[in-house]
């Protein structure tokens, strides 16, 4: 008994963390601008991705955010899921194959898997007719996008680290 | 469930379920077999809520932030007249473009003027959480009367239309989204043609040929031609005439509307009318 109400309490405790990211990010990106060049959604995948080292526990939470993520977006349902899945079940892997301690890494893999989510964004809209084909403008986007999620990445893995050794 | 989570056999088992239940979705939808909207009507409904609750607790911060406790009121009816002049300002609009119809039907013949309609309110309470995203979600739906295809507008002109409706809940694709097309009228010159998002902030126009007589400042308005949007809202302003890409000139537009500062819209709640542009160009 005392097991089920421990894991209903963890399954809580991420779903209230994916909609609130997804939430918060609709809101700040609308009420302050700079928050636009956030994908606060896919730096969670990959927190997650890295920090708990678990794939099949990445993909789920990755599936998920990205499906609340289509949820209020104008892409077709789907097409952020896919890509989160992937992006998740890769930083799952690269967490335990690699070393992902290091703040430099962290910021290099999360700008590379921005510049990945993007282009699989953009593929599957080309594939399904919900975006037009790739200018330098998108690209440009896309390179924004990454240095600030590096950034807001190293600080959250920061963040991250300090907790875990205050606890430990 | 821990189990199953901690296990890391099943990872590649997992993704590949995960990959094909997101690809069938994808596929459902493109092909249109299958109506998934009621998946996505059904988180905005479970997912608006929530967004409601985080934008009225900022805006309560912002609020009390940049004013007095006791000025709320105040607060509301300078929120009320805002709406209302924005109402006014737009018919303003309307009557002035009216007025220039008249004066070309007089000389060519009696067409009837496009209305407003009736319009309702709405709240915008957050943006799309892609980056790359170009929608907003407001905090009216269908029991406002709002559904698929409800045009969005302000007094500063077209903001989009309604792509998903839920009970309470609706998103806009704006204007400049990469998929939007407005049918558009060269205000001056009375040159139809049909302008595109671009993803960015800016639209484009499509297929303008060389012998175009398009210039730099021209004021561009709606057509109705596109039977989404009504005849006469303002559009934009051409920023460029370019050079020939292909067979057509590049023709950058600044659209009227702010789209980063939008806080209240007018949603559109009664069918268009039919709009006969057959005295355009």
């Amino acid at each position: 008994m005392k097991d089920r109400i421990t894991t209903y309490g963890i399954i809580g405790k991420f779903a209230i963390s994916l909609i609130a990211v997804v939430v918060i990010q609709g809101i700040l990106a609308y009420r302050i601008r700079v928050f636009g060049y956030f994908d606060l959604p896919l730096i969670l995948s990959i927190y997650y991705g890295f920090t708990l080292g678990r794939p099949v526990a990445s993909v789920v939470i990755g599936s998920s955010i990205g499906l609340l993520q289509d949820s209020l977006s104008n892409v077709p349902m789907g097409t952020n899921g896919f890509s989160k899945t992937l992006i998740g079940y890769l930083a799952a892997t690269a967490g335990s194959k690699f070393d992902v301690d290091l703040p430099v890494t962290r910021g290099i893999a999360i700008f590379l898997f921005t510049l990945g989510d993007g282009f699989l964004v953009n593929i599957l809209g080309n594939m399904t007719g919900s975006t037009s084909s790739l200018t330098g403008n998108t690209i440009w986007n896309w390179l924004t996008v990454g240095v600030f999620n590096a950034l807001l990445g190293m600080l959250m893995f920061g963040y991250h680290d300090r907790v875990t050794r205050a606890i430990s | 469930m821990r189990t199953v989570i901690a296990s890391k056999k099943p990872a590649w088992i997992t993704l590949a379920v995960a990959l094909v239940i997101h690809t069938l979705l994808l596929s459902a939808q493109t092909s249109k077999q299958f109506d998934t909207s009621f998946v996505r009507i059904w988180l905005l409904a479970s997912l608006g809520p929530f967004e409601k609750i985080v934008d009225v607790s900022v805006e309560g911060i912002e609020n009390i932030w940049s004013g007095y406790i006791g000025l709320i009121h105040v607060h509301r009816d300078n929120e009320k007249l805002i709406a209302e002049n924005a109402r006014l300002r737009m018919e303003g609009i309307q009557k002035a473009e009216d007025a220039l119809e008249l004066i070309r039907l007089r000389q060519m013949m009696a067409l009837q003027a496009t209305p407003i309609g009736k319009t309702v309110v709405a709240r915008v309470i957050g943006k799309d959480p892609s980056p790359s995203g170009r929608s907003l979600t407001i905090d009216k739906g269908i029991k406002s009367g709002i559904g698929l295809g409800s045009t969005i507008i302000t007094h500063d002109g077209v903001v989009g239309r309604v792509i998903i409706s839920s009970d309470d809940y609706s998103i806009v694709q704006l204007i400049i989204d990469s998929q939007s097309a407005v049918g558009f009228i060269v205000r001056s010159s009375r040159r139809l043609g049909i302008l595109k998002g671009t993803g960015g902030a800016e639209l484009e126009m499509a297929f303008i040929d060389d012998d175009n007589d398009i210039k730099q400042g021209d004021d561009l308005i709606t057509s109705g031609q596109d039977q989404i949007y009504p005849k006469g809202l303002p559009l934009g302003v051409v920023l460029s005439v370019g050079p020939k890409l292909g067979n057509f000139k590049v023709v950058r537009i600044r659209p009227s509307v702010n789209f980063g500062r939008l806080e209240e819209v007018l949603c559109m709640t009664e069918h268009l009318p039919e709009v006969d542009t057959g005295q355009a160009q």
